[in-house]
């Protein structure tokens, strides 16, 4: 069949192609791995010849030793574990209430019209000074630390939310509307998957605010936490075990940004398909 | 119901065709817009009388209403005059007995081929054995058939605009077309339109196909409704009285030509 060779060639041009973008793939990546050598050696070797005082910058190395030194404390596992727990449900919470808002106001413009204001407004203020007034209302355990992170991370949810499900173009629209669709079928078969990928993005934006919230409730007030962590070592002048916190949280970020990528792409197979990845 | 125009050249089919029990009947209907700048009349006051099984080509430029006139006979659209009625039940939303084929093929790009054709089916609740065999038939006669499983994103748009047809796989007595192969290359247009011809006159599907695309329009009709623009409105009715099955080699009958002469006459570019 003429159409099955045309496939197949089709797929023998897709293979050297992809091919060729491995190798580009594999050339990027060597270039990212020199600047990190780079970097590295820099933040070993400029403490070590005095160029910094090891007080504002540790060594490499001794970063390294702290952070393992740190992981070895019985009170470690303690504060890791509440930050997290800030973390994860601050998240949930979070996403979920920016997804049914944003729900709300994409499929009934009333609310939209009467809300939206605020919901502007409410986005204009740096939610940071939130936090010692959470701290008063909430305590200084968990649960303030959690409705900063829920507060600052909703918002990108929401907005992505909104504009997702409005995006849907008018002739899927009408295809639905000519084949009698309900609005709940419409909106779980068309409008939904429809905005789904723009739905993600704000998800994963809002992973980055919700380690923010955390943090920032944790420096304002708060007996446990890695955010505490740093600022009793700051305090000690344990600049080493600062950083190694830092790199400990960015390990955090780094981890869930990778799970968010990956349930992204098993999520919305049909992106990937289109990027050709 | 509004008296038919004695035809000059009553020819046998369109005889018969006129013994048929009418399906639409579109009376004063009209749709004015409301804009900022004020009203924009889009549709003046239309009357026709579509019979079973009568495939009715709707040619005009842009502007001339023709889209609304789908539209409103669609249910997708409130006219501001008169009305439309489907088996003389007043036309005032979508019925499942109307199959709409739009400009483009809508396919969802996270459903394959074969699920976005039977996602309609999914909606009525029909989607049985029968009615998968009945999708594969259509695919395969839009030469779709070894591409159920895919996903649109895979195929070329022309290929993607093949699908379109899948109205057809909820058996509708009635079919709307929008120019819904506009988009696609002379040859493989034609194909389709052949194909589309062959269909739905075997099934009895009554047709009313909007173009921009003379040709298109007498080869395909029955009757020509040729609409003009500011305000829209239908300048006139041609019977095509060519004999079916049609085929391409009567493009170049004499009465083809004089047919598409006629239309362009009352376009006002003859």
């Amino acid at each position: 069949m003429a159409k099955s060779a045309a496939l197949q060639m089709g797929q023998q041009v897709g293979a050297s192609f992809q091919n060729g973008k491995k190798q580009e793939d594999l050339r990027y990546r060597l270039y990212s791995l020199a600047i990190i050598i780079v970097i590295l050696a820099v933040w070993e070797i400029a403490p070590r010849l005095g160029l910094v005082s090891p007080i504002i910058l540790p060594s490499f190395t001794a970063v390294v030793g702290a952070l393992i030194s740190l992981m070895q404390q019985d009170f470690f596992l303690r504060h890791f574990s509440v930050t997290l727990t800030e973390i994860v449900v601050g998240f949930v919470l979070g996403t979920s209430i920016g997804l049914v808002l944003g729900i709300a106001l994409a499929v009934w413009p009333a609310a939209k019209r009467i809300a939206y204001p605020f919901v502007v407004g409410f986005q204009a203020i740096p939610k940071i000074v939130f936090a010692p007034l959470f701290i008063a209302w909430f305590g200084f355990g968990m649960s303030s630390k959690v409705v900063m992170a829920v507060v600052v991370s909703f918002f990108p949810v929401l907005i992505n939310t909104m504009v997702g499900l409005e995006s849907v173009p008018a002739e899927a629209r009408k295809l639905m509307r000519s084949i009698k669709a309900t609005p709940l079928q419409t909106f779980r078969k068309v409008s939904l998957p429809h905005a789904l990928p723009v739905i993600f993005a704000g998800v994963k934006a809002a992973l980055t605010f919700v380690v923010i919230g955390a943090i920032v409730g944790e420096f304002v007030g708060a007996s446990e936490g890695l955010g505490y962590l740093v600022e009793l070592y700051k305090n000690q002048l344990r600049i080493d075990r600062v950083f190694a916190v830092i790199v400990i949280l960015a390990a955090i970020g780094a981890g869930g940004y990778f799970l968010l990528e990956w349930l992204d792409r098993k999520l919305i197979f049909w992106r990937s398909d289109v990027e050709g990845k | 119901m509004m008296v038919e125009p004695i035809r000059e050249t009553a020819s046998p089919i369109v005889a018969a065709q006129d013994a048929r029990p009418p399906v639409i009947e579109i009376s004063a209907l009209g749709k004015t817009f409301t804009l900022d700048s004020g009203p924009v009349v889009a549709l003046e006051s239309v009357d026709l009388t579509i019979r079973k099984g009568e495939f009715i080509s709707f040619v005009g430029p842009s502007g001339c209403g023709k889209s609304t006139l789908l539209n409103m006979v669609a249910g997708l659209l409130s006219p501001s005059q008169g009305e439309a009625t489907l088996n003389g039940a007043r036309i005032d939303e979508p019925s499942r007995q109307v199959g709409f084929m739009f400009q483009t093929a809508v396919l969802l790009p996270w459903r394959t081929v074969e699920e976005n054709v039977l996602m309609p089916a999914e909606i009525f609740g029909t989607k049985t054995q029968a009615l998968r065999e009945k999708a594969r038939s259509v695919l395969e006669a839009v030469g779709l058939g070894e591409f159920l499983k895919a996903y649109p994103q895979q195929l070329s748009g022309g290929m993607q605009q093949r699908v379109s047809p899948r109205t057809l796989t909820s058996e509708p007595d009635v079919l709307l077309m929008d120019e819904p192969f506009g988009a696609l290359d002379e040859f493989t247009r034609e194909a389709m339109n052949m194909e589309l011809m062959r269909i739905t006159q075997a099934a009895g599907i009554t047709v009313l196909f909007v173009t921009h695309n003379i040709t298109e329009a007498v080869f395909m009709a029955d009757r020509v409704v040729v609409m003009t623009p500011h305000p829209g409105k239908v300048s006139g009715v041609v019977d095509v009285d060519l004999p079916r099955p049609r085929d391409i080699g009567q493009m170049q009958e004499q009465r083809f030509t004089d047919l598409m002469f006629k239309v362009r006459g009352i376009l006002g570019h003859g």
